[in-house]
């Protein structure tokens, strides 16, 4: 009764912390989804551009720059290391991971270089979250209200660009190039944008995780992809993936629901570092599911991806 | 109107499996032609749709659709001229995408698309209209994915969308090979139909001697890359399918002379 009782209680005085954490984390998941889902491009750039945004950020507020130019700053960074790895892929011709992989390692150069250490603290600096008015600035409620809105607002807009004709159109792609292609569809520029796009979501979070925690360090996005992954499915089995507003929802709920998971698990005891063996357990057990549903047999490829 | 001029293509270029897919291929089609493409495998049908399509590039000659000089584009910039119906209906179509979808992205082929919702009433209602002619039931499942679709209603979803718009050249790709034979004949009937009523200039690719008897208004035959037999007008009309078989023999038996 006494470990429920101290779980429980520990378990809740996390949540808006969680929760924080969590929306803030949601556009990194969203950065994942993008090229996972709409563009059939498993990439990993993320991994990469979600410090690569920290760090810029950090650098930025460090020399004195608004927050809002600071995350400026780290989505058009994130914005090109995304479409360095579509460019990659597409004129090369090399494997989606392995254009991902390539991009992610050289980002670990290019992050410590672009802060000239290993970790920056701007505590003292000025963030978005002190612009929220009628919440003490520093309390995880500033960070809900300001990361929500801002969810909320990307949610909507890209809600509205998949359902316009261009927004067809990059999906096209995703569903089948040979297809869009020969509808007329810039291929090239639609992969590039979108990864692009995907890679300024990361980064983004980076930015905002920076402003949130107070200190930028280059080590900040290990692992991040995974836990991603691990948020994306939880969201897509909560919300569903077969209309657009769906799919779109899913990084954002799933976010949510796995941080709090993730919290839960820690309030019970989980020693922290066994989090990330546990992460990739669950996400091997849900691509493994229709696999083992169809019995021995082997299941036929659920997903299709480029190569 | 088409005009390929001296289309050449060699694969594997200088070594010991070179091969001449394209060989001096010189070919007009007047519009509203209605031209089927036969050949042995390997005679280069298929090298000749890629051409035009844009999928290979030619190490020289031209192509040129209604005056416009499209031999350097890539496919993307060619799609406001050509729409093609693949053998393959698993390749026509966005399988992860709706019905209602497919169709938009058919409409907008080659034009400029707007930052404007796609799927508005008014198309809603058009594609409703254009899919009740096949009746297959389509036009009730404008918001069903498309992988849900036998290869039979993919195939006539494909031609549907290919024929939207009036091309300026229709490509047809074996595109009823791989359905059954009742599936085959309804595409088929389809295809006929809309070619007509929008006279539409179309290059249809076939094995099927007797749909090179029953449709068309012009017979090619490829042979290693190049054109060996054309009929046309009064003769076209008279042509039976031992005709052409016996075309396909005398090649066979000089084959054989050759080797």
């Amino acid at each position: 009764m006494d470990f429920l009782q101290i779980t429980l209680s520990s378990f809740v005085s996390l949540i808006p912390v969680t929760l924080a954490q969590s929306l803030i984390l949601g556009f990194v998941v969203a950065g994942i989804m993008i090229p996972f889902r709409m563009l059939s491009f498993p990439d990993l750039t993320s991994e990469g551009a979600f410090p690569l945004g920290g760090c810029v950020c950090g650098v930025a507020l460090a020399a004195g720059f608004s927050p809002l130019a600071a995350i400026g700053m780290a989505l058009v960074t994130g914005f090109i290391a995304g479409c360095s790895t579509a460019f990659i892929h597409l004129r090369f011709r090399i494997h989606t991971l392995l254009a991902g992989i390539l991009v992610m390692t050289m980002l670990y150069s290019v992050n410590l270089r672009i802060m000239g250490r290993s970790n920056l603290s701007v505590f003292g600096s000025e963030t978005i979250f002190d612009w929220v008015p009628f919440a003490q600035p520093g309390f995880p409620i500033a960070k809900i209200i300001a990361v929500g809105i801002i969810s909320i607002a990307i949610f909507a807009l890209l809600n509205f660009f998949f359902t316009t004709e261009k927004g067809t159109a990059v999906r096209a792609v995703g569903a089948n190039p040979v297809m869009a292609e020969a509808q007329g569809i810039n291929v090239w520029a639609a992969t590039i944008g979108g990864i692009g796009l995907a890679g300024s979501f990361s980064a983004l979070s980076g930015a905002l995780m920076v402003q949130s925690q107070g200190f930028a360090d280059v080590n900040m996005g290990l692992g991040i992809l995974i836990n991603g992954l691990a948020a994306l499915m939880i969201g897509e089995a909560i919300v569903g993936k077969d209309k657009v507003w769906r799919q779109l929802l899913a990084p954002f709920a799933g976010a949510i629901v796995y941080y709090q998971l993730v919290s839960l698990c820690l309030a019970a005891g989980m020693p922290p570092p066994d989090l990330k063996l546990a992460t990739g357990a669950f996400v091997l057990l849900m691509l493994a599911l229709p696999s083992l549903r169809g019995g021995r047999q082997a299941a036929a490829a659920k997903e299709s991806f480029r190569e | 109107m088409l005009q390929i001029r001296a289309a050449r293509k060699v694969f594997y270029k200088g070594q010991p499996d070179e091969k001449v897919a394209l060989n001096g291929l010189d070919l007009t089609l007047a519009n509203g032609d209605f031209a089927v493409v036969i050949g042995s495998n390997g005679a280069g049908k298929s090298s000749m749709l890629n051409a035009i399509s844009g999928a290979l590039r030619l190490d020289s000659g031209s192509i040129v659709i209604n005056g416009d000089d499209i031999t350097a584009r890539p496919v993307h910039k060619r799609a406001a001229h050509i729409a093609r119906v693949f053998q393959d209906p698993m390749l026509g179509t966005a399988a992860s995408m709706t019905v209602a979808e497919n169709m938009l992205l058919a409409e907008l082929r080659g034009r400029r698309r707007s930052l404007r919702h796609g799927l508005n009433a008014k198309r809603l209602a058009d594609y409703r209209e254009r899919l009740s002619i096949l009746g297959l039931g389509l036009e009730d499942r404008l918001d069903t994915r498309v992988e849900l679709l036998s290869g039979g209603q993919r195939q006539s979803l494909s031609l549907i969308m290919a024929v939207g718009g009036s091309p300026d050249l229709l490509l047809l790709d074996e595109h009823t090979a791989a359905l059954d034979p009742r599936t085959a004949d309804i595409v088929m009937n389809a295809t006929v139909r809309a070619v007509e009523a929008l006279k539409l200039t179309t290059l249809m690719v076939t094995h099927n001697m007797q749909h090179a008897v029953d449709f068309g208004n012009r017979v090619i035959m490829l042979d290693a890359g190049r054109i060996r037999l054309e009929i046309g007008g009064e003769d076209k009309a008279n042509v039976t399918v031992a005709d052409l078989i016996g075309h396909f023999a005398t090649k066979t038996d000089r084959m054989m002379l050759a080797s």
